[in-house]
């Protein structure tokens, strides 16, 4: 969660892969793997489903942008969505409650959204490799 | 489960730091059942007897509780002759004398002879106080050395009388400090040992005693008492340090007279002793969770002159003992103890002691019946005689560690004279002093869960108090919390995997259970502050939940602590031994999180409340603390806002409408308006206030004061500054 030092490269305009891009992508889809687990045992546990989703969500995310698809952005922006509604949905205004349930998806939003020109520049610049 | 996440800790975090959640000092001290009078198969008998008691609610309670106890009645007579108290010393004899009032002087522990905190100075006021400014810094210079490394949490509460501050440090240092100038007049240093040093070095402080016999300049004429760690009573002349020659042997009572084995720390006194019509009457603390065979809980009473022992009150053998076992014997062994402060009311003859459990605090079955009838009581004896007058029980069969760890306060209330009693549980009682009835409602929790340890020892009826409780709702899934969902996640499984039917969920094994609150929840030694003028309880509390397991024998890996050949050796989180209980018992205190050391539940973790002292109502009730300090893995996050630590140490309340508290671990000192709970003014202080503030005056000039030394469990900064804080001087 405390990845940092990934904008610096993030947006290389060589036609190189995206490297800041992929990490990104690796540590979303390993929070997410995380998350899902966990998920899934709190839901044996009988715990809510909300973590198994998210983690779902995080992973999938993470694969596409370690695939360097634009779609990884807008499945987290989903993830996060709702996020804050089912955090809302838990604990309303108690901002201190929130902290854990808001502050790291939003700084993860942000971070995720910081790649977005790099993949954009990638959609624009034909790039034989892949 | 448990374990693991203590491993966890061990290996992802340094030291898990300022999220400290805490108390224990509070709530650690217990003590046990005395293997003599383990009966084996008490379970069904005290049960009932105790479930007849308090189902016959209030007032009931105490009657019967004193009734079984056949041999002493209520004593309402003032002087406490009762026809079979006869044989008592000359202390009896003695007339009640005239106590000091707080004002210009802060002349006992809890301010008056009442401990109620409150003063009536009123200098500082709502409108000047953010001029305050620090007026001098005492160093105590005693700070850990080797081996105390790491157990500081010295508590100290100075009095003040005269021109001086009288105190005691972390370990049993005498000190004597101007009051207006931080000056040393003199100190005397007993030579406490470290393998003296119990769960924590404490020395919450100091009393004091005037000989009425003696002349003024006599030597000891007004003499400062303390117990000490090493388990001395220690008497020093209050105007020169010097030893008491005609106070025990030297101005030293040794107190491990008739306890047993000499075992260092197992056996400790760490709050001020009660001097009551010239009878000195103090506990000790015993350290928890070591074995049902552990020193014996005994009450004693010495003459404050001589140091001869008075009586004593052994709640195993309350007559055979009362001047001392017989030769070669000794108190009963594994009662519970008191480790907290008493209070006495003088005219009455009186001294109230907040009993805590037996040693063994999570597994009850081997206990005597007369531990199951005074574990966690708040007990009046007639310090007179040594003899029980009554006794008001708050758990019956207590295996959460619930132990009183509160100072009760004397007060008047609607027009009788009353004690106001906190409990770790939350629940404020209102009793008659003379008789112990309650004055306040007290309900009954029934169909409580049993458990599947002890089904046939746990009691499935509680009281409470239906006049006014400090406990919150029961925790709730979304309560988990953590910095991250990730973190948050990890709690969230923990509470599933957890046993928990809500308030006094009895001790599993096979699963950890959750207490809520844990034993540092509630009113702890800080207690409360009863601002008697305006009619207003001023209580800060803990709202903190224990995640326990009882850890099967063969699981257990800490040894008892006579078994340790170095102090302290035990391995750090391991279980305690419970030693010849079935179980030992695990306790993650705070519930903290083992891979980032914070909590599992969401803030706040202590607050602070006003009370209606009329109609038990909340006035208002704000979370105490700011989140400076604490943060995930120990670093400060520096947010200056409010979250509600965990906070040990108690107010004061002064005539001009402010209350002063530092107990947060925030390490701020604050003033706060007792109409609004606004926060007025505040100081960083160097170090911990875990401590109770006091105020007083010397010429003309209002000094508020308290002690910044640390609490290695709330895991604040250890220090020895004595901070007086003054309005400028207005020339």
């Amino acid at each position: 969660m405390s990845a940092h030092g990934f904008s610096a490269s993030e947006s290389h305009s060589r036609a190189r892969p995206n490297w800041g891009v992929k990490v990104i992508g690796i540590i979303c889809l390993l929070l997410g793997l995380v998350l899902l687990a966990g998920g899934v045992w709190l839901i044996v546990l009988g715990g809510t489903w909300y973590y198994a989703l998210a983690g779902l969500g995080l992973a999938i995310s993470g694969a596409m942008l370690i695939a360097n698809n634009i779609m990884g952005v807008w499945v987290y922006a989903l993830t996060w969505l709702g996020t804050m509604i089912w955090a809302w949905f838990e604990v309303g205004d108690d901002w201190w409650a929130q902290v854990p349930r808001m502050v790291a998806p939003t700084l993860l939003f942000i971070i995720v959204l910081l790649c977005l020109p790099a993949l954009y520049r990638a959609r624009s610049t034909p790039r034989p490799t892949l | 489960m448990l374990r693991q996440t203590t491993r966890l800790a061990a290996l992802l975090l340094a030291s898990a730091a300022p999220f400290a959640l805490a108390a224990q000092e509070a709530a650690t001290e217990t003590d046990e059942p005395a293997a003599e009078i383990v009966t084996p198969d008490e379970t069904d008998a005290p049960d009932a007897t105790e479930v007849e008691e308090e189902a016959a609610t209030e007032e009931e309670a105490t009657e019967a509780e004193t009734e079984e106890d056949a041999p002493e009645e209520p004593a309402d007579d003032e002087a406490g002759e009762t026809d079979e108290g006869e044989e008592e010393t000359e202390a009896q004899a003695r007339a009640p004398a005239p106590q000091p009032e707080v004002g210009t002087d802060w002349p006992f522990y809890g301010g008056g002879p009442g401990a109620t905190r409150y003063s009536p100075l009123d200098q500082i006021t709502r409108e000047n106080v953010a001029q305050l400014e620090r007026a001098f810094v005492y160093h105590t210079e005693d700070l850990p050395e080797g081996t105390a490394e790491g157990k500081y949490s010295p508590e100290v509460t100075p009095l003040k009388v005269g021109d001086d501050l009288l105190m005691c440090s972390a370990m049993n240092i005498l000190i004597s400090v101007d009051a207006a100038t931080g000056e040393e007049n003199w100190r005397y240093d007993p030579g406490v040992p470290n393998d003296a040093i119990p769960y924590g070095a404490s020395c919450r402080g100091v009393s004091l005693y005037t000989n009425p016999d003696a002349a003024e300049g006599d030597p000891c004429a007004t003499r400062v008492i303390e117990g000490t760690l090493d388990a001395k009573l220690v008497a020093v002349d209050a105007e020169t340090g010097a030893p008491c020659e005609d106070f025990g042997e030297n101005g030293t009572v040794d107190l491990w007279q008739d306890i047993g084995e000499r075992v260092p720390g197992w056996y400790a006194v760490t709050a001020p002793p009660t001097v009551v019509r010239g009878v000195v009457v103090t506990g000790a603390q015993v350290k928890d969770g070591q074995a049902e065979e552990a020193p014996s809980g005994v009450i004693r009473g010495f003459d404050a002159v001589t140091g001869e022992l008075a009586w004593a009150w052994d709640l195993g053998a309350p007559e055979a003992n009362r001047n001392g076992p017989p030769e070669g014997e000794v108190y009963t062994r594994g009662t519970p103890n008191m480790w907290t402060a008493g209070v006495a009311d003088e005219e009455l003859g009186y001294v109230y002691l907040p009993m805590g459990n037996s040693s063994v605090d999570y597994y009850g079955s081997n206990r005597s019946e007369a531990e199951n009838e005074y574990a966690t009581s708040l007990v009046a004896l007639d310090a007179t005689t040594g003899e029980e007058v009554w006794h008001f029980q708050t758990v019956r069969r207590d295996v959460w560690d619930y132990d009183l760890g509160s100072q009760a306060s004397l007060v008047d209330w609607q027009g009788t004279p009353a004690v106001i009693l906190p409990s770790k549980q939350g629940d404020i009682y209102i009793l008659n002093r003379e008789t112990g009835e309650p004055l306040t409602p007290v309900g009954e929790l029934t169909g409580l869960p049993k458990g599947e340890i002890e089904p046939n020892y746990i009691s499935d009826t509680q009281p409470i108090s239906e006049w006014h409780t400090l406990r919150k709702e029961p925790l709730e899934p979304k309560d988990a919390w953590g910095f991250s969902p990730l973190d948050q996640l990890w709690c969230r499984i923990q509470f599933h995997r957890a046993n928990y039917q809500g308030f006094y969920t009895p001790p599993s094994s096979d699963k950890p259970w959750i207490q809520y609150p844990g034993y540092n929840g509630g009113s702890d030694w800080g207690s409360v502050a009863v601002d008697t003028e305006r009619g207003i309880i001023v209580a800060n509390y803990n709202d903190i939940p224990n995640y326990n397991r009882l850890v099967p024998r063969e699981e257990v890996e800490g040894v008892p602590i006579y078994e340790q050949g170095e102090r302290g050796s035990g391995p750090e989180g391991a279980a305690d031994p419970q030693i010849g209980a079935p179980y030992g018992i695990s306790v993650n205190a705070g519930w903290r999180n083992g891979a980032t050391g914070m909590p599992c539940v969401r803030p706040p973790f202590g607050g602070i409340r006003a009370i209606d002292l009329e109609t038990g109502e909340t006035l208002w009730d704000v979370p105490l603390g700011t989140a400076r300090r604490n943060g995930p893995f120990g670093i400060p996050s520096f947010l200056p806002w409010k979250i509600g630590t965990p906070n040990n140490g108690g107010s004061v309340v002064t005539a001009s409408g402010l209350i002063f508290i530092a107990a947060a671990t925030d390490n701020l000192f604050r003033a706060i308006d007792i109409e609004t709970g606004e926060t007025l003014w505040s100081d960083v202080l160097p170090a911990g206030g875990q401590a109770n503030p006091i105020t007083y005056e010397v010429d003309g000039r209002q000094y508020v004061l308290v002690t910044a030394m640390g609490h290695h469990f709330m895991e604040t900064p250890v220090g020895d500054e004595v901070i007086a804080y003054a309005l400028p001087e207005s020339d």
